[in-house]
């Protein structure tokens, strides 16, 4: 398992710090059925800086995994703004919103999300297979570079079931991080691993904050990671609460 | 991508294999179904070499005799078939009429084997009257037809199709030349042993007896002078009515020629009903092939579309994954299907493979390369289209996944 120290650099962003990567202005999700009305997230506010790490807490079903898909483009806000590095996206179309989640997102779930049929290295790929002009050696290169930067250049060519709950994760972060994304998205990324092994994804995370100035937001119940970030967001019903 | 839809179809093989087994063997029944289809596709569309329209088959059926008695009584039946012939030949509908063992669209057929170079040279054969190709608008490509000079000649004339002639003498001019060895003939037992030269003195580009979905075959016509003794006498009458000539004919006709023979029977029929006949004789067969085959593709068809709708229920993470990571409905959609297409390849492949050692086993050893040919682009073709048609549902479906739910999904 590969140290932090170990992770090797990508170029650093040379964004300002002040620059607000993520943006929610007054987000509401509701979820509509014939019969019933869920209100998820209620006037949800949220500003994060590029290269900031933040956690959002909270207990189960008070919005944690829905605010992180709408700020992730995977959800679309039943009300409010939400601003991407800058850049309004409410009216964006599934294509415009599919190639900002490419090139502008990275995301890291709990239950890792690997294909079991692919690779290693092919799983890392993935992301890069979206994005126009890259060659298959590129790909190759640049998902090789990722699987180098999380510590697990000697496994590309296992099959995810032949790897540990932590390496998994890793090749999880290698995906979100291969196409050099702005923020990484993390939906309880230690919640499957022991502690140990919890921690040292952590300490990924961080280094990809600290050293390569990726906005990450993560979901955590756990208040000892969390505290390991910069500020916590904590949710109760949908509501942003102190 | 094209190689990472490949590489997932590989290394799912074991998920993959019984589809790939299910599109093999529909790719199987859909080839047979195509080969013959094509096969008489294609016999369709070559020249008859005769003109059935307007022509009467007329079916003398004289009292048979036997032994010395019939051999006898040969010169008088002659003579009455002459007479019969003359008959028909009084009336105002008619524009020609001739005698034949065969007329085109009858069923049963004479065939003959010459030997050429130890290999067997098998035809089919006709005796007829000189006025035949009057009847059936016979068209003389090489040589000519039968005349007056071919009487009391010591050799016995015959016209070929180019297809006899191209297996029996290759690129050589076939006139003037005996179809049949008189001097090979040692092996063969003394009643076989031809007693004359059969002299090819014409030669006709095709002539189809069994009509349009009959495959081209050597075709031999012998000359039936009426005069010889050992002459058979013809089976039926070929009657070539003017246009416009109605059913009504047929009494007034059959009246007249039991008048002129009265213990023959005589049947007549338009040519174009034994056509429609014969034509029932291939197309119900292969009608009913066609559709125990549409039934086995209608059900394959709806087994891909279960497998395929079970596996992106079953991929839906997956799905959500990959529009997690970037991917637009559109590329969901063409991935689904690329992956199908992919499997459809190996079972193709595969059956592919297969169906072209069927010429080396024989087996519809009727069709040419060229019908193989068509038959298996035309089954790829179809076979890719079913495949497609089928995955376009499931391929939709899976554009529909919505990706914060399916990566949530259990």
């Amino acid at each position: 398992m590969a140290t932090p120290s170990a992770v090797i650099a990508r170029p650093v962003n040379s964004q300002p710090q002040e620059q607000i990567m993520i943006q929610l202005e007054g987000v509401e999700k509701v979820y509509r059925t014939e019969r019933i009305e869920t209100v998820a997230l209620t006037n949800i506010n949220l500003a994060v800086r590029a290269g900031e790490f933040i956690s959002i807490m909270g207990p189960s079903g008070s919005g944690k995994s829905t605010l992180l898909n709408v700020i992730g483009l995977l959800d679309v806000p039943s009300g409010g703004k939400v601003a991407i590095n800058n850049r309004p996206i409410t009216s964006y179309s599934d294509r415009n919103l599919a190639l900002v989640r490419n090139e502008e997102i990275g995301f890291i779930f709990q239950t890792f999300h690997l294909i079991n049929d692919l690779s290693v290295v092919d799983n890392v790929e993935i992301p890069l297979l979206y994005r126009k002009g890259i060659s298959g050696a590129e790909r190759r290169k640049m998902a090789l570079q990722a699987l180098d930067r999380v510590g697990l250049h000697a496994r590309v060519h296992h099959f995810p079931n032949q790897l540990s709950g932590g390496q998994q994760q890793r090749v999880a972060i290698a995906r979100a991080i291969v196409g050099n994304p702005r923020i990484l998205l993390a939906d309880e990324p230690t919640g499957n691993l022991d502690s140990q092994m919890g921690d040292e994804i952590m300490d990924v995370l961080k280094h990809l904050s600290e050293q390569e100035k990726t906005t990450v937001v993560m979901v955590t119940h756990d208040p000892r990671q969390a505290d390991k970030t910069e500020r916590i967001v904590r949710l109760f019903d949908g509501r942003q609460v102190n | 991508m094209f190689k990472h839809i490949c590489k997932l179809v590989w290394n799912r093989k074991r998920v993959n294999f019984l589809i790939i087994l299910e599109i093999f063997i529909s790719f199987l029944v859909m080839f047979s179904v195509i080969v013959l289809t094509v096969y008489y596709a294609d016999n369709y569309r070559q020249p008859l070499g005769f003109d059935y329209q307007n022509v009467w088959y007329l079916q003398v059926e004289a009292i048979e005799k036997s032994g010395t008695a019939e051999k006898q009584d040969r010169p008088q039946q002659i003579e009455k078939f002459k007479r019969v012939m003359a008959a028909v030949r009084e009336f105002g509908e008619v524009e020609a009429v001739a005698g034949a063992q065969y007329l085109p669209y009858m069923n049963g057929n004479w065939s003959s084997c010459n030997d050429v170079n130890g290999k067997p040279v098998c035809y089919w054969a006709n005796a007829v009257t000189d006025d035949y190709r009057d009847v059936m608008r016979i068209n003389i490509v090489r040589g000519r037809w039968f005349g007056k000079e071919d009487d009391g000649a010591n050799y016995k004339p015959l016209i070929i199709n180019r297809q006899l002639a191209k297996e029996r003498f290759g690129n050589e001019d076939p006139i003037g030349k005996a179809l049949n060895q008189l001097d090979k003939q040692d092996s063969l037992p003394e009643g076989k042993r031809a007693r004359v030269e059969e002299r090819v003195v014409g030669m006709v580009d095709d002539f189809r007896k069994n009509g349009e979905f009959a495959e081209l075959k050597g075709y031999a016509i012998y000359r039936n002078s009426l005069r010889e003794a050992d002459d058979r006498l013809p089976r039926v009458l070929g009657v070539r009515v003017h246009p416009g000539v109605t059913a009504a004919f047929e009494e007034k006709l059959l009246k007249r020629l039991q008048n002129e023979a009265s213990d023959w029977s005589f049947t007549i029929k338009p040519l174009t009903q034994m056509r429609e006949e014969m034509h029932q004789q291939s197309i119900v067969p292969l009608t009913a092939f066609a559709v125990v085959a549409g039934f086995l593709m209608l059900m394959v068809g709806l087994g891909l579309i279960g497998v395929l709708w079970q596996s992106v229920t079953q991929r839906t993470k997956e799905i959500g994954l990959r529009r997690a990571k970037g991917a637009t409905k559109q590329r969901i959609y063409r991935q689904i299907l690329g992956e199908l297409l992919v499997i459809t390849t190996c079972g193709a492949l595969i059956g592919t493979l297969v169906v072209v050692q069927f010429p080396l086993l024989d087996f519809l050893g009727f069709a040419t390369p060229k019908v193989y040919a068509y038959a298996i682009v035309i089954s790829l073709l179809l076979i890719y289209a079913l495949t497609a048609v089928c995955g376009l549902y499931p391929s939709w479906l899976a554009t529909k996944v919505h990706p914060a739910e399916a990566l949530h999904y259990e």
